[in-house]
């Protein structure tokens, strides 16, 4: 009955996975009856409210909150003197070499390490009063030097952020493979480029915010969060509560957006949590827009070195990339975690042995880094930014260059230098077609002629091998903790009525249609019958959360699984009803049980509410040793990694009197496997594509010289609007995994890599004429004046 | 600061607040009159999330304080929403998949059905536009364009019947 494995579910007939079915949590958001977690009503709750640092790096020298305290309506104010002792540290210290361990307290009592870091929590009856008492808590600090990038992070005599590191390179790792030294003595050329991403932030548009609600009769915390992945959150929080995890629910409604920042409990919400249960009362925190922009998880600021030896006709003989990141003043993360990945998967899809990388990871004061939407979004502009580079010095076309080095359908399956395995891909068909709807000759005619016109466009190229689901092999490979597992259930209750769950959290990726086309499918219901419950911790399996692009793979295909399991107990009770010895005649279609008979598929008079009241109230009639009920759980571990692909073209015009870049057309071809609902892969991929458009183009997080940050308001830390998103046109051409269920890949990053990558390709193929490159995002107007600037 | 009793008028209902001067008219309809449809944000203006209508004109509830809303109608999105279904600008946006995490969607409801009464047949470059006080993370806009698009056949359709 159960053990349905991945690679026995593939079909091409599938009934409801595949189609365009609209949303089932559309309704209730369209008519504002969403419940995000400042819409819940929690009678008698108090309301919290941060005190933070002024300064990028200053020792603590004294607190005064007598006047705060004074003020009407405040009931506490404490400093990490009083939370770090009701609560656990973060430690970080998993075996990895040349990772340094490090260690941090709830809120810092010695000194702040970056403008924004929280030391004093007030607490009031309201959150007015609590923002006014909260101005007039004093701090005396004696400020420190404060490094601000990578260079001044490693500079001879640079303060150390974290003073108990021996340095500030928190992190250092090496990787060769092949024989880089032979492979640069062979070459006919070496080919160096450098790419470079700003600091960046998700930007969920409900920025963070919990209610700790503490039953001092039962000793239970109900943590009401917005949370990508409930159960590691859950214990997190109690480990660092010093709660059992028994002791905590937590509870996830609605989600305004997360894109990475939702993942790992919080400073702040660990606080709002002691808080409550010490005043047993429950204690509610909305953050402010200044607060994300200051003092969320941040991201990306990472600089890229390459060096390729290449052959006369682009071939790459041998690639070295150097890998730095600003991390910040916190490692919420292992500092690793996000740029191995990046050195993991770098040689995409093209033929490379000869490979090696050098990571480094610097702490600065600056907020603390974690991933965000795509954390291995430059992988893909370091890989074609460099055939672009190769193709450029040696005078070839940069579509040959890509290639003479693309993987062909033969080299597949292909093992990456790192070990990765590639197979089910399909980077070249992608890439062919691409140049097939670009018209890539006319358009090459048609720069040529516009160019003469004084009209400058380019296009550029990316091709994406996007990491979608990380199984655990992937985590022990790379030396990253973790587990990529995941679990769900299917019930069937007495009257028939379907539900089902799993261990991720939606938080706008739209889980409850695509997961309930995959339960329906896997039963053999309509989707319409079955509901999917998500982001509660009492009630859904211990699993991974959302992260990466696992949701459709790892809870997709996971329920897939489970739904098949508890087809298999519906068919063998109906083959008992039926009198049969047998199921294998029986199948469930539309809530129907038919029966094969003389090669036509016959209704037998049973339906599934038959199969559950008898399951439940009959159980005398369930075959000899079954347990009655109808329900089922199961977990599944994804392969070592799921890998989509995608090609991504991108044609620009570049006014070089302003600096301003025009998208006039982007085309991605994608694969990304068997697709479990048409309407929200391509959702996905518009977002994600205009997330990446807006790194390369507008978003940047500045902090000036002394480490004070110049983006606290939505004026200054620029997304795209509907007037610069461009319309993504988007050409499936899909081939199922062999390894999954259903042959499920996953996609929903692919999109950032492959804009960030061919917006860059393009406007340098634009400032082809003029002899400049854009090294380093985003290219704002300003930054393309000052590269012609240079030049004239 | 002490709290004031006064009256507002609300999805065509006069209401009851007792709330302190500077309580934004956000906060009030969210805390005060329970209708959490309006969302917030930023609280700066930018986001557009908090959009409700005033008089029938598109406004940031976060720029405003309730007190100043005497004498005025406010409409929210629970005002726009038919007891029943949804309006077809709803509608038009769930068919054409123009939310994703829904956040920012009450604030692109307001606005638009207030523009679609004014300009019932707009182009897409006018609809961009618009939406451009909108900021939304997830869906790209491509999705809401064609949602507000077909709202705006729908509803011209439904006005010549």
């Amino acid at each position: 009955m159960s053990g349905i494995k991945a690679e026995d579910t593939k079909r091409s007939d599938f009934d409801q996975i595949g189609k365009p079915i609209l949303r089932k949590e559309d309704v209730r958001l369209l008519r504002g009856k969403g419940v995000y977690v400042d819409d819940i009503e929690v009678p008698g709750a108090l309301h919290a409210c941060f005190v933070r640092s002024p300064h990028a790096h200053a020792r603590i020298s004294g607190f005064d909150l007598d006047e705060a305290k004074a003020m009407p309506g405040v009931i506490a104010i404490v400093t990490g003197h009083e939370i770090n002792g009701w609560t656990n540290g973060l430690k970080l210290a998993p075996p990895i070499e040349g990772l340094q361990p490090t260690e941090m307290t709830t809120l810092p009592v010695d000194k702040v390490r970056f403008h924004g870091d929280p030391v004093a929590c007030v607490v009031a009856t309201d959150r007015y009063v609590a923002e006014d008492a909260a101005e007039l808590v004093l701090v005396d600090y004696d400020v420190l030097e404060a490094v601000t990038s990578y260079d001044s992070a490693l500079a001879d005599g640079a303060p150390l952020v974290d003073e108990t590191l021996s340095s500030n390179l928190v992190s250092h790792q090496k990787f060769e493979a092949g024989d880089i030294a032979r492979r640069k003595q062979e070459a006919h050329r070496i080919v160096e480029a450098s790419f470079a991403m700003q600091r960046m932030t998700h930007l969920p548009i409900e920025t963070r915010g919990c209610i700790a609600v503490w039953d001092d009769g039962r000793q239970h915390l109900t943590m009401h969060i917005g949370s990508q992945a409930p159960h590691p959150m859950r214990s997190a929080l109690a480990g660092r509560l010093r709660l059992g995890e028994q002791q905590v629910t937590i509870a996830s409604p609605d989600v305004g957006g997360a894109f990475g920042q939702k993942i790992i409990v919080y400073r702040e919400e660990i606080t709002v949590a002691a808080l409550a249960r010490h005043l047993k009362r429950p204690v509610r925190w909305r953050e402010d827009r200044i607060e994300n922009l200051s003092a969320s998880l941040q991201a990306r600021e990472n600089t890229v070195h390459t060096c390729a030896a290449v052959a006369a006709d682009g071939r790459i003989l041998s690639l070295e990339a150097e890998i730095l990141e600003d991390f910040g003043a916190y490692c919420f993360y292992p500092a690793n975690y996000l740029a191995r990945v990046i050195g993991m998967i770098l040689t995409g899809p093209y033929r490379i042995q000869d490979y090696a990388f050098e990571v480094k990871i610097a702490l600065t004061n600056k907020c603390g880094a974690g991933p965000m939407r795509a954390p291995m979004a430059i992988t893909s502009l370091v890989m074609d930014g460099t055939l672009d580079a190769v193709a450029r010095e040696l005078n070839l076309d940069p579509a040959e260059v890509r290639r003479v080095n693309m993987l062909r359908p033969s080299d597949l399956p292909y093992t990456m230098p790192t070990g990765e395995r590639l197979e089910d891909v399909t980077p070249s068909e992608c890439f062919e077609r691409g140049l097939r709807e670009v018209d890539y000759a006319a358009f090459r005619k048609r720069q040529t002629e516009d160019r003469g016109r004084k009209v400058y466009r380019g296009i550029g190229i990316c091709n994406v091998v996007e990491s979608t689901t990380y199984g655990s092999a992937f985590y022990k490979a790379a030396g990253i903790p973790g587990s990529g597992h995941e679990a769900a259930w299917v019930k069937i209750e007495p009257s028939g009525a379907i539900r089902a769950s799993a261990g991720l959290m939606g938080t706008g990726q739209s889980y409850e249609t695509p997961f309930a086309q995959a339960v329906a499918e896997g039963l053999g219901v309509d989707v319409a019958q079955v509901d999917i419950l998500l982001g509660n911790t009492d009630i859904a399996p211990y699993g991974m959360g959302a992260r990466g692009s696992r949701g459709a793979t790892a809870g997709g295909g996971t329920l897939f699984l489970t739904a098949l399991d508890l087809k298999a107990k519906m068919l063998d009770i109906a083959a008992a009803l039926l009198g049969l010895n047998s199921a294998s005649e029986l199948n469930v279609k539309g809530g129907k049980v038919l029966r094969h008979v003389g090669g036509e598929w016959a209704e037998t008079g049973l339906g599934i509410g038959d199969i559950a009241r008898t399951a439940y109230l009959d159980p005398l009639k369930l075959p000899e040793g079954m347990q009655p009920g109808l329900e089922m759980h199961r977990a599944w571990d994804p392969p070592q990694m799921t890998y989509s692909n995608s090609a991504h073209f991108c044609e620009v015009t570049l006014s070089p009197a302003t600096g301003e870049i025009a998208i006039d057309r982007y085309l991605i071809i994608e694969d990304c496997g068997t697709v479990l609902n048409p309407l929200v892969v391509a959702g996905q991929q518009q977002g994600a594509t205009v997330l990446g458009i807006g790194g390369v183009l507008f978003e940047h997080m500045i902090y000036d010289e002394s480490g004070q940050n110049l983006c606290g308001t939505l004026a200054d830390y620029l997304i795209p609007t509907a007037t610069e998103a461009p319309e993504i046109e988007i050409i499936g051409q899909h081939t199922p995994n062999k390894r999954t269920p259903a042959g499920i890949k996953g996609m929903a990053e692919g999109g950032v890599m492959g804009a960030i990558g061919a917006v860059n390709n393009a406007v340098n193929d634009a400032l082809r004429p003029f002899g400049v490159i854009a090294d380093r995002q985003p290219l704002s107007p300003d930054y393309i004046r000052r590269l012609l600037r240079q030049k004239v | 600061m002490s709290r004031i009793a006064f009256r507002l008028a609300v999805n065509g209902e006069v209401r009851e607040v007792f709330a302190e001067p500077r309580k934004l008219l956000s906060d009030v309809l969210r805390e005060d009159l329970r209708l959490t449809g309006t969302h917030v944000g930023c609280e700066h203006g930018v986001c557009g999330a908090c959009t409700v209508l005033v008089d029938g004109k598109p406004s940031r509830a976060c720029l405003i304080f309730a007190i100043q809303m005497q004498g005025r109608e406010i409409t929210t999105v629970e005002g726009l929403t038919p007891d029943e279904g949804l309006s077809p600008l709803q509608q038009a946006l769930h068919e054409e998949h123009g939310l994703q995490c829904g956040f920012c969607t009450p604030g692109i409801i307001t606005t638009f059905e207030a523009y679609l009464r004014e300009n019932p047949d707009p182009s897409e470059d006018e609809i961009r536009e618009v939406l451009a006080g909108n900021l939304c993370r997830c869906t790209g806009y491509g999705n809401i364009v064609r949602g507000v698009k077909k709202a705006a056949r729908m509803l011209r359709d439904g006005a010549a019947q």
